[in-house]
Parts: C-alpha cells; sequence; structure tokens
C-alpha cells in the first residue's frame, strides 16, 4: 500500500478522534482499527495493543483527581481518545519500515534534508545507544565490591560519546562526499495509486464521512 | 593515473604523511603496507578528495586536484564518479534506511534516472548476493553484510578506481574469502585498487605491487608485491609482520 495514504489516513484519524464529541464515532475508528490488527501477526498486534493501552492507562492515571470530583464520562472519553490515537499511530509504525516512512514524508512535501536529519538521528540512536550500553558494562565489570561514587563515571560516559559522536559524523560526512553528496539529500517518491489504495482510500473516506455524520447522535 | 609529487600532510597535532612520490597506473592492483599510524588511511582519504595535500601535488589523470579545482559540483561529483572509497568503518559509509535505498543513494546524487538506479542496485546487490538484504536496516546487519552493502555503494557508481581501507578487518574466514575473490575478479575487469591491509594471509593474488610506508610517515619502498612480501626481514623491521 502507498506510504503516504497509510500515514495520512493516521493523521487524519487521530485528529477526527480528537475532535469528535460522538461515542459511535470512536467505536466505529475503534472497529475499523481492530479489523486492520487482524490481517497482522500475532506479535506484531501484542505490540500494538501493549502500546496502545499503556498510553491509555497513563492518561487515566493522569485525568483520575477529575474522574474522583464526578467527572467519570470525560475522564472515560480521554482514555478511549488517547487508545484510538496511539493504536491508530502504532499501526502505521507496525505495517510500515521507517524507509517507507521516509519516503511517504517525502511525498507529503515534507524537505528532504528534513526527513535525512530524521533518519541520521534514528541511526545515531541505535548506535550511541549500543554504545554507551557497552561502556556502562566495562564499567561494571570494571567495579568491584560497592562503589559509592558510580556518579563520578558519567562525565567520562558523556565525554567519549560525545567525541565519538562527532567522529562518526565527520566520518559519515566524508562518506557521503565520496558518493556524490553536495547538501541536497534526495529522496525517491513512490508516486500512483494501485487498486488496494483506492479501497483503502474509499473505507477511509467512509469512516471521516461518519464523523460528520455521527456529531448529533 | 594518478600521480603524487612531494605530497606532505599533517593533523593539527602530528604528521601523516612526509614527501610521499607515488605513482599509480591504471588497471594497476596497489597494497598499501605499514604499521598502524604511519599515514595509510590519510593517504587513502587524500586519494579520495577528502583532505588536501599540505605540500606537493596530487594529480589525477594528469588535472590537480585541489580544493579549489573540486569547488564545482560537476568536477566534484564526476570525480566521485571515478573514485570510489570503501571506508573501514562501515557503520560510517551506511546512513540510509534500507539496504536498497543506501545503494541507491550514489546514483540519486549523480541524478541518475529511477529506471536506471533500480537496475544498477539490483545488479550490484546480485554481484554481492545480497539481494536478500535489499529491504532490510543497515545498521543492523551483521559486520560481514554490512562490508557487502558498502562495497555495493560504492559499486553502483561504477567507479574506475576502487579505494579501500582495510577491508578484511573484523569480518568471519568466509567472508574475507568471497572479498578476495572478489577483488581478483574486480581486478581481472580493468578496475584500478588501491587498498591498505594488514590481513596478508586472505590477499594472495589480488595484488601486483606494493607500498610500504614507516613510522616516520614516508615511503620507504615499492615493488612488486609477492617480492615484498617474501622480504620476511624489511617486513619485521618496519614492524609490519
Amino acid at each position: 500500500m502507498h506510504p503516504s495514504l497509510r500515514l495520512v489516513s493516521s493523521f487524519l484519524l487521530i485528529l477526527f478522534v480528537s475532535l469528535s464529541r460522538s461515542i459511535y464515532f470512536l467505536a466505529v475508528v475503534g472497529t475499523y482499527e481492530l479489523v486492520v490488527m487482524c490481517l497482522m501477526s500475532g506479535p506484531k498486534i501484542a505490540k500494538v495493543l501493549k502500546t496502545s493501552f499503556v498510553a491509555s492507562l497513563f492518561a487515566f492515571v493522569i485525568f483520575l483527581p477529575s474522574a474522583l470530583w464526578g467527572n467519570w464520562p470525560g475522564v472515560l472519553a480521554v482514555a478511549a481518545k488517547v487508545l484510538l490515537s496511539v493504536a491508530a499511530a502504532a499501526l502505521v509504525s507496525a505495517t510500515s519500515p521507517w524507509s517507507e516512512i521516509s519516503r511517504a514524508l517525502s511525498s507529503i512535501r515534507v524537505p528532504d534534508i528534513f526527513i535525512l536529519v530524521l533518519d541520521l538521528a534514528i541511526k545515531y540512536i541505535s548506535l550511541l545507544g549500543g554504545l554507551v550500553l557497552d561502556m556502562l558494562y566495562a564499567l561494571k565489570l570494571r567495579s568491584v565490591g560497592r562503589n559509592r561514587d558510580k556518579t563520578a563515571s558519567l562525565s567520562g560516559v558523556a565525554g567519549t560519546v560525545f567525541l565519538k559522536s562527532k567522529e562518526a559524523a565527520d566520518e559519515m560526512y566524508a562518506a557521503m562526499e565520496c558518493r556524490g553528496f553536495s547538501g541536497t539529500y534526495r529522496v525517491a517518491v513512490r508516486r500512483g495509486f494501485s487498486a488496494r489504495d483506492y479501497v483503502f482510500i474509499a473505507v477511509n473516506v467512509l469512516i471521516l464521512s461518519l464523523f460528520f455524520f455521527l456529531q448529533g447522535a | 593515473m594518478i600521480q603524487l609529487r612531494d605530497v606532505s600532510f599533517s593533523y593539527a597535532d602530528a604528521p601523516a604523511l612526509a614527501h610521499i612520490d607515488l605513482h599509480i597506473e591504471r588497471g594497476e592492483a596497489l597494497a598499501l603496507i605499514g604499521p598502524n599510524g604511519s599515514g595509510k588511511s590519510t593517504l587513502l582519504k587524500l586519494l579520495n578528495a577528502l583532505v588536501f595535500p599540505q605540500a606537493g601535488a596530487y594529480l589525477f589523470d594528469g588535472e590537480e586536484i585541489s580544493h579549489a579545482h573540486l569547488k564545482d559540483q560537476h568536477v566534484a561529483k564526476s570525480f566521485h564518479q571515478r573514485v570510489g572509497f570503501l571506508f573501514q568503518n562501515s557503520d560510517a559509509q551506511l546512513f540510509c534506511t534500507s539496504v536498497y535505498d543506501e545503494i541507491a543513494f550514489g546514483p540519486r546524487q549523480m541524478g541518475l534516472p529511477e529506471s536506471e538506479i533500480e537496475k544498477r542496485v539490483n545488479d550490484s546487490m546480485r554481484l554481492l548476493d545480497i539481494e536478500a538484504l535489499s529491504p532490510r536496516i543497515p545498521y543492523h546487519l551483521s559486520g560481514g553484510e554490512k562490508r557487502k552493502v558498502a562495497l555495493a555503494s560504492v559499486l553502483v557508481l561504477n567507479p574506475d578506481i576502487l579505494v579501500l581501507d582495510e577491508p578484511m578487518n573484523g569480518l568471519d574466514p568466509r567472508t574475507k574469502h568471497f572479498l578476495r575473490d572478489f577483488l581478483i575478479s574486480i581486478r581481472a575487469s580493468g578496475k584500478t585498487i588501491v587498498c591498505a591491509t594488514h590481513d596478508f594471509e586472505y590477499v594472495e593474488g589480488v595484488f601486483d605491487r606494493a607500498a610500504v610506508f614507516s613510522m616516520k610517515h614516508e615511503l620507504v619502498r615499492t615493488g612488486a608485491y609477492a617480492e615484498i612480501i617474501g622480504d620476511r626481514d624489511f617486513l619485521m623491521a618496519n614492524n609490519i609482520v
């Protein structure tokens, strides 16, 4: 399916869910999300549900004082909206690899250089996270007995990670230059829709029209 | 094809290359040998115009390669298309979100049409037997897979010269054998190869000439690869074996 459709659809769903005052519309969106989940593998469904329920529970706890003052319907509505919104985002994340999402961003006119920064941020969170973990393991292995001054090593770890990240950034820029980069990053955009894309558009248009239809219900 | 005339280069705190004179012919396979910190990697960076000589001159097909010369984007792109560089640290070279996009990065920067890019990317993946990796995230691959993807991302531009910095480092024996056979086939196709290496066991049959660096960052000997590798006393004296 066209990645930009998934992205735009989930954005509109989140927007309309947050604007909606109708419990029926929330039920329609919930049903739609469950149908989409049915087409996914077990572990992916578990991941989406876990993420959504944790976020919803967090929202519920935050708004609990309001419920204690008698605003139960409002608190339950917020928790339900958070559940549906996070599920919509988690569905995009579970069904689309990051490479497709970055292409989708490009097709909805997000500047390519901004996408490059996002791509690199994700890469370096993963790489530098691994580096920090290795350094903490090394620190743990060299800490014999009880160490009351554990925080003293943190500045050293932070400094080393900073220097390594600078080194990696310089080296990566050199690698990009060697492959013809001159300041303009080009992301390939998939053009044209397939029959499945048109079915997806039709379903989404139907759901979003129900938003207006069910407002008064 | 490549000529270095009395080239010197220093980093802020230390010299890296001292009075290097070197000539590399088209189609030649040259091994750069020397102890750690002798200047091999700096020389490879210089050949790729990532750093420029502070003294002396670097000539590529008779044209002097300097910062001013490469300011013109067309000249820079054409130069980088002709000289491909495989970094020692593959993580530095892989920054896209899928293997396909990684390999397609160079041709996209060169402004090739998407149909031509797809053909080139598929050819490069087939050549290195990494078609199955196409949708994977590059920085989550194993060391050997990363090296192959990095090599494919260089070869997709069809460079005349392949510059490699310790390509065998950190690879398992099977990948090393694969890479050795691959370099031999690349060489047979007429490409020029310049490679810094320590892994003599796995590069047999790849090189016809070697250039040896000393700890003083000088080029102390150039000659037939087999002859230099056979001279144990010389290699021991220069901290190479």
